[in-house]
């Protein structure tokens, strides 16, 4: 009771504060608007379906799978993305290296083995997740036949070959600049959530309000079940206000999976805010403050908070696959215009991974203290 | 009934003892003054009643069970007034209350009635909706006080909850520790203000080195330092003063300058006022005011721990 009791205070005080309120929601929004606006035309990322082009290669596919395979690539070109079976003789990866194609597959009854170029993030992320929805579509009448029973789509008639087919892309499903920094700022001001965090704990001691909090009848986990979790809340609220507002102002794509993308956002927002609080523990104060800034600032950078990361390279390419947003954005990006669920689900598992780890450090450090 | 008892209580930090080895009892209905000078161990002591510290050594019980295996019992029925301001300035008198006094479990109507007695009680009651950081020194440090007594402990534990305020604010805070005791609220008072520890408090405590150097009712304080006297002397200006030759004279045990006042400290058995004038004449100072006072806690806080409370 008493966790939910600090949780709600927290609430209450935070939606108080004006200026939460401009730094956690006018200010994505000025910069979706800013950057998805101005920048639209310089915005390579802004992706036709018609520029994407992947090469594949079948290597010992039974006939299902070549089938099914046929029927994926059909549906894809419908959509204006070029599937083009490589040369003989060409190497698919040197290809994808020298950005001939966005991306190249191997498709064998091994499964499908998936090279893309890390300067096409867009473009990689929309193509992995058509290959998902194909491979998992296969799978399911693979082990319908295996089984020996009726597919669903045998019921109605079709053949089995006829089912392995992608979702195609919708026209209107095209990643525009708008769509992209939605989603990017919003991953970005999710992490931002660390910097409010950090001062959860440490404002009660410079309020000399933790005396009282240690003197009451309250355990020190509960004091810090009810930061973490009104934290939580609190910028979780923003985090939707801001989807919200990106969606019905500006037209802002969030795909056919809400719940998917709330997921990723929810566990990146939990994250955050063990992140938040361990370095308030650790640093104290302003330090923690200007950590959590520089730190926000090169992984919001690196993690193609502001433009695409494709084309990235080097070192700078390297450290951004530690940036949080970009397994986020990358996470996001699959799930609303690659329909590719499980990639949410993965960024969401990177991300409890990263909050378990964090809150259990700031949990070793507060059991250290005497008091919270 | 003891409402606590401190044994052999210890708390280190490193190699330095805050708490050596200290004993006492305080007994239900008291007004307890703690009086020590900075750095004496006053605060570590009470952050150890109010559970915020662990003894490194020794115990403490709170109506007979030991605070450390029972801390929730003593949590429920302790209420800590913190030297410094403990208060949320973005939320109005009103939710700071509710907000210490749910701490406590008290949801409802019930808190709602605690709230507004708490208030009330510390003239808070009109201003109930307005933010802390529009009300003057001495209402903070009144919406401190209730922030603590809320949930109606039979322990309030009060460092130095007048410091910084106006008389006006001070007096209605004596008043008010003066009437929580006579609701039957136990007060563990501290203060560097020794005329209000000799206003309210029933008896008191001399701690200096972490260690209770004295322990008793004011008049058996004083009495411990009959054999000592301590003369006022105010002058025009103290320039030109030999205060050694003034601690030559016989009986003198120390000297102190106040401004323009000289403070002897003599025995009390020695006729030596007439020998201190003469030298004072002899060091050029123009005397305007001469007394000898009776002993005051002040004095029993000089002649036992050596300093002033202030220091």
């Amino acid at each position: 009771m008493n966790t939910l009791h600090i949780a709600k205070k927290e609430i209450v005080t935070a939606l108080r504060n004006k200026s939460t309120f401009i730094f956690m929601l006018a200010f994505p929004i000025a910069l979706m608007l800013i950057l998805g606006l101005a920048l639209s035309n310089a915005f390579s990322g802004s992706v036709e379906i018609d520029d994407i082009k992947m090469a594949y290669k079948i290597d010992q596919a039974s006939p299902a799978l070549a089938a099914g395979w046929q029927s994926f690539a059909d549906a894809a070109e419908e959509s204006g993305v070029t599937i083009e079976a490589l040369p003989p003789g060409q190497d698919g990866k040197q290809a994808v290296k020298e950005a001939q194609y966005a991306a190249y597959a191997e498709v064998s009854d091994q499964g499908i083995d998936f090279y893309d170029n890390s300067r096409s993030t867009i473009e990689s992320n929309i193509l992995q997740g058509m290959l998902t929805s194909f491979a998992d579509r296969y799978n399911l009448v693979a082990a319908y036949a295996n089984a020996g029973a009726s597919s669903p789509a045998s019921d109605a008639g079709q053949t089995s070959v006829q089912l392995v087919k992608t979702s195609s892309l919708t026209p209107d499903s095209k990643p525009n600049s708008m769509d992209y920094y939605a989603i990017a700022m919003t991953t970005m001001i999710a992490l931002y959530a660390a910097l409010s965090s950090a001062s959860l704990i440490e404002s009660e001691r410079s309020r000399h309000t933790i005396v009282r909090l240690s003197a009451a009848p309250v355990s020190k986990t509960e004091i810090f079940a009810g930061k973490v979790l009104g934290g939580t809340v609190i910028n979780a609220i923003f985090i939707v206000a801001v989807m919200l507002l990106s969606h019905f102002a500006f037209g802002a794509n969030w795909g056919d999976h809400p719940g998917h993308v709330l997921l990723v956002l929810l566990t990146e927002v939990v994250m955050a805010v063990g992140f938040g609080l361990a370095a308030g523990m650790i640093f104290r104060n302003k330090a923690s403050q200007s950590f959590l800034l520089i730190f926000i600032q090169i992984a919001s950078f690196v993690g193609g908070a502001y433009f695409p990361v494709d084309d990235f390279g080097g070192f700078i390419g390297a450290i951004s696959y530690y940036s949080p947003l970009r397994w986020n954005n990358s996470g996001v990006m699959q799930t609303v215009f690659g329909g590719d669920t499980s990639a949410a689900l993965w960024a969401a598992c990177y991300n409890l991974a990263g909050a378990a780890v964090l809150l259990a450090i700031c949990m070793f450090l507060i059991r250290r203290r005497e008091t919270i | 009934m003891n409402i606590i008892e401190i044994g052999g209580l210890t708390k280190k930090f490193g190699d330095f003892a805050a708490v050596d080895n200290m004993s006492l009892t305080l007994k239900e209905g008291e007004i307890f003054g703690f009086l020590g000078a900075n750095g004496a161990g006053k605060s570590t002591t009470i952050s150890m009643i109010a559970s915020l510290l662990r003894p490194t050594k020794g115990e403490i019980k709170f109506l007979g069970k030991n605070i450390a295996k029972n801390a929730h019992f003593a949590k429920m029925n302790i209420g800590m007034v913190p030297q410094d301001l403990a208060i949320y300035e973005d939320m109005s008198a009103y939710e700071n209350v509710r907000f210490f006094a749910g701490l406590y479990g008290f949801r409802g109507g019930e808190l709602k009635a605690r709230v507004e007695e708490a208030l009330s009680f510390v003239g808070l009651g009109d201003k109930q909706k307005e933010l802390p950081k529009n009300f003057s020194g001495g209402m903070k440090r009144r919406l401190n006080i209730a922030c603590a007594i809320a949930h109606r402990p039979k322990l309030i534990i009060m460092d130095e909850p007048t410091v910084g305020i106006d008389p006006h604010s001070r007096n209605y805070i004596l008043q008010s520790v003066k009437e929580l005791n006579r609701m039957g609220c136990t007060i563990l008072y501290t203060s560097h203000y020794m005329e209000e520890v000799e206003e309210i408090c029933t008896r008191i405590a001399i701690v200096d080195h972490g260690k209770i150097i004295a322990d008793g009712t004011k008049e058996q304080l004083k009495a411990i330092i009959t054999d000592s006297k301590e003369i006022w002397i105010d002058v025009k200006s103290v320039e030109g003063l030999n205060q050694e030759q003034l601690k030559e004279i016989r009986g003198v045990l120390s000297v102190r300058i106040e401004e323009q006042r000289i403070k002897i400290q003599s025995r009390a058995e020695i006729g030596n006022l007439n020998d201190i004038v003469q030298q004072l004449i002899r060091d050029g100072m123009e005397i305007r005011a001469v007394e000898e006072q009776a002993p005051n806690l002040e004095t029993v806080f000089l002649t036992l721990t050596g300093r002033n409370l202030r220091d």
